[in-house]
């Protein structure tokens, strides 16, 4: 049990955080929606409420969809500009690949407005990328491709005035795909550290959420000019309904997994606040009748929302079946709506359903219930950010390292090491793509510069040292004479007092699926509709449902949760 | 010269020191000791290459009970620890240290982080360096030197310190660095780089 919760103004946590030894496995984070507490959910809210506006300050798009545009939103005295370049290729030079050489679009997202020199040097470094030099004014940089199996066919539907088939759109659910979308220092552009005073900044990815957005609404305006390029007066824009449904694709593999073994502090930060968040929820002994209400049509959104999620992969396309028939049965019945009307409802129905329904059924529960309780835990959003340290607690000595092993490594000392399949994987720095990737030890080369992702082996391989050594000596002695000892005891320590900070699984085990890691770390994207193509990378959609800058003053602007389209059949 | 990001400057740092060997917590307080310095607008990439270069050639020290003036402890590489034992076992630590800048970072850093004030003296007990209320005080052209005797200890009393320079993070968040000295840099961590094998191409969005 977590023991320490941080009491809330709102309310009093009487149900306890569930235990990381639960919670960090690579099953259940694999398992992880989206939810209010998600990234791109957090930059939705802020616009609103800080009454963002958006306009587009420059649009050199040609009759064939070629040039150059700019997108501004201002908030305050600050504007971010969205500089957009819109390129000619050919469809067989169209990749997923994170090293393609060409796109249809790249972007950066620059700070303030950009001058006609900056533009210029952007025209010339944004379309190469990575080999590229970029300004420290940039926050990101980012390239899509457009979607091959919609793009034309929402083209040519909206200039003949027609509005595309409803089936097309939720099925693939964008028009462009991003394939990365890089910020904080990479390639030359910004240091997000040295932005921080910028309010949206302090909270994790907004930079990057931002881009995302703004290359929605681009491709959504990109597809309405074209249409009148071509269609005339006969054409017709995307409907408010679809252009809310429309988001942005991204493929996405191993390039993002080890950010969460190397931001230990950051990941139990984020995963603090959603179990916070949990638990509050779980603490509340009555909801009104609205919320009882707002309970179970969220469910029913979300039985929607999984009809309409298509996925090819077996193992996925498993898992949304039975979620889609546990919400059924949650559904139909009949002690679920007398559940949330009794005492500790949400604790109740998570009791009276536990022991029928999949993991990815409990947690898209969790998502549920977190959603209609925003003035209960939306202030847990201020916590999701940290500076992480540098240095290594100075306070302990072997003894107590070694309990700490004991007490919150007891997951890593129980595996047999010696087994041919917990030492199958080799995570590596690929040198095409300058990214990680997985190598198998007794058939690929390069495991002598394997990353140091072995949290098991390098804990058993610590605790022999440290138990040669004196129980008195302090940790920093310790490392200071055995210096292969320093970045495990870091490890150790940070855990110590951030207990979701370690993923608890064997990552170079036979049985590891790194595509459990990248969800985890999608859903805090408030990533929707994942789509694993296998183990090692999945297509996913962002901002789908999100309000559009025009679309921004609507009431229910920010609840978009499970979206999903009427389909006409 | 190339203009760099701090970001680039830690991950790179981390990697060249990497490509020899270097334990991974090491490499890493090293690229966080690079990046306070390349923050602070102190000379940098010149050291970590020399360091590198006297790594390989065995002629620093990554240990305190192994130091003299002919094989120095390399404060780039083992400043962050010797602070944190220094402040642990809260003694006076004597000996050669190889690129002493770099311990002007660990103590900036623990004296933020752990409020752990510190001060370092030359040979001469002469006060050159101390950190009070997070903030560093140093006299850094003392420390130009590549190679001297110190004394690094709790801070004792810096009111009778003379020091009132303290050094500052610069408004910029980039750096400028030789271009083809950060070429060698950057040929050392792709040397951490493997090449793609067929099971990491099979299934990886190929």
């Amino acid at each position: 049990m977590i023991n320490h919760i941080k009491k809330s103004k709102y309310i009093e946590n009487k149900i306890p955080l569930r235990d990381p030894s639960k919670v960090m496995k690579l099953e259940r984070l694999g398992s992880f929606h989206q939810s209010r507490l998600s990234f791109s959910r957090q930059l939705i809210n802020e616009i609103v409420q800080n009454k963002w506006i958006f306009n587009i300050s420059e649009w050199n798009i040609n009759n064939d969809g070629i040039g150059h545009a700019v997108i501004n939103s201002i908030c305050n005295k600050n504007i971010f500009s969205l500089v957009i370049f819109s390129h000619s290729i050919q469809d067989e030079e169209r990749s997923d690949r994170v090293i393609a050489e060409k796109w249809d679009m790249t972007f950066s997202l620059f700070k303030g407005k950009p001058s006609k020199k900056e533009i210029t040097h952007m025209s010339e470094n944004l379309k190469i990328q990575e080999l590229g030099r970029h300004l420290p004014k940039q926050l990101t940089l980012s390239r899509a491709n457009k979607s091959v199996r919609i793009f034309e066919k929402v083209l040519d539907a909206l200039s003949n005035g027609r509005q595309p088939d409803h089936n097309l759109i939720n099925d693939i659910g964008y028009l462009v795909r991003t394939t990365a979308v890089y910020g904080n220092g990479k390639f030359g552009i910004g240091d997000f550290s040295k932005m921080q005073s910028e309010h949206f900044l302090r909270k994790p990815f907004q930079a990057e959420m931002l881009t995302v957005y703004l290359i929605r609404y681009f491709s959504i305006e990109l597809i309405n000019f074209l249409s009148k390029v071509k269609g005339g007066l006969k054409a017709v824009k995307l409907s408010e309904i679809i252009s809310k449904h429309i988001g942005v694709g991204n493929a996405t593999g191993l390039g993002m997994a080890p950010f969460l073994f190397n931001h230990q502090e950051l990941l139990h930060q984020w995963i603090y606040a959603k179990e916070t968040a949990l638990s509050r929820v779980l603490s509340l002994d009555k909801i009104s009748i609205d919320k009882q209400s707002d309970i179970f049509n969220l469910i029913e959104q979300a039985y929607q929302y999984s009809v309409q999620w298509k996925v090819s992969d077996p193992i996925q396309y498993n898992k949304i079946k039975i979620l889609n028939s546990d919400l059924q049965v949650i559904l139909k019945n009949i002690n679920t709506k007398v559940i949330l009307n009794q005492s500790y409802p949400l604790k109740k129905l998570t009791n009276f359903f536990k022991d029928d329904i999949s993991i990815e059924t409990e947690e898209i529960l969790h998502s549920i219930f977190l959603e209609p309780f925003g003035n209960i835990i939306d202030d847990l959003i201020n916590n999701m950010s940290v500076i992480e340290k540098n240095t290594v607690s100075i306070n302990f000595n072997v003894k107590e390292i070694i309990e700490m092993i004991e007490k919150n490594y007891s997951w890593a000392l129980d595996i047999d090491l010696k087994k041919d399949e917990e030492n199958w994987f080799f995570w590596y720095t690929s040198q095409a793509k300058l990214e990680p990737r997985l190598g198998i030890r007794k058939k690929d080369k390069g495991f002598d510069k394997e990353l140091p992702f072995d949290i098991p082996h390098q804990i058993q391989k610590g605790m022999v040292i440290l138990r040669s050594l004196p129980n008195d000596m302090l940790g920093t002695e310790a490392m200071l004479n055995y210096p292969e000892l320093r970045n495990i005891i870091r490890r150790i320590i940070i855990n110590n007092v951030s207990p979701y900070s370690e993923i608890q699984d064997n990552l170079i085990g036979f049985n590891s699926k790194p595509i459990d890691i990248l969800r985890c770390k999608l859903s805090f994207f408030g990533a929707s509709k994942y789509d694993p193509k296998s183990d090692l990378w999945t297509r996913i959609t962002l901002f789908q449902g999100a309000p559009l800058p025009h679309q921004l003053k609507e009431k229910d602007a920010c609840n978009w949760l499970f979206p999903s389209l009427p389909i006409y059949n | 010269m190339v203009q760099l990001s701090l970001n680039e400057i830690y991950s790179e740092t981390q990697k060249a020191l990497r490509s020899l060997g270097i334990d991974w917590g090491i490499a890493k307080d090293c690229a966080v000791l690079t990046r306070w310095l390349a923050l602070h607008n102190q000379y940098f990439l010149g050291s970590i290459l020399k360091t590198a270069d006297m790594y390989k050639n065995k002629k620093i020290s990554i240990s305190i009970q192994e130091n003299n003036f002919k094989k120095p402890l390399s404060a780039n590489l083992m400043g962050m620890l010797l602070v944190e034992y220094i402040a642990a076992k809260k003694i006076v630590w004597e000996g050669f240290l190889y690129n002493p800048k770099f311990i002007l970072a660990a103590m900036n850093i623990i004296a933020i982080e752990q409020k752990i004030n510190m001060e370092l003296r030359d040979k001469n007990n002469k006060v050159i360096a101390f950190t009070n209320n997070k903030k560093l005080y140093a006299d850094i052209i003392q420390l130009k030197t590549s190679n001297g005797y110190f004394f690094l200890s709790l801070e004792i009393n810096n009111k009778i310190n003379k020091l009132d320079k303290f050094v500052t993070p610069s408004a910029q968040n980039t750096s400028y660095v030789n271009e083809k000295c950060w070429n060698k840099l950057k040929a050392m961590a792709f040397e951490t780089y493997v090449p793609e094998s067929e099971t990491s191409i099979s299934g990886a969005g190929y």
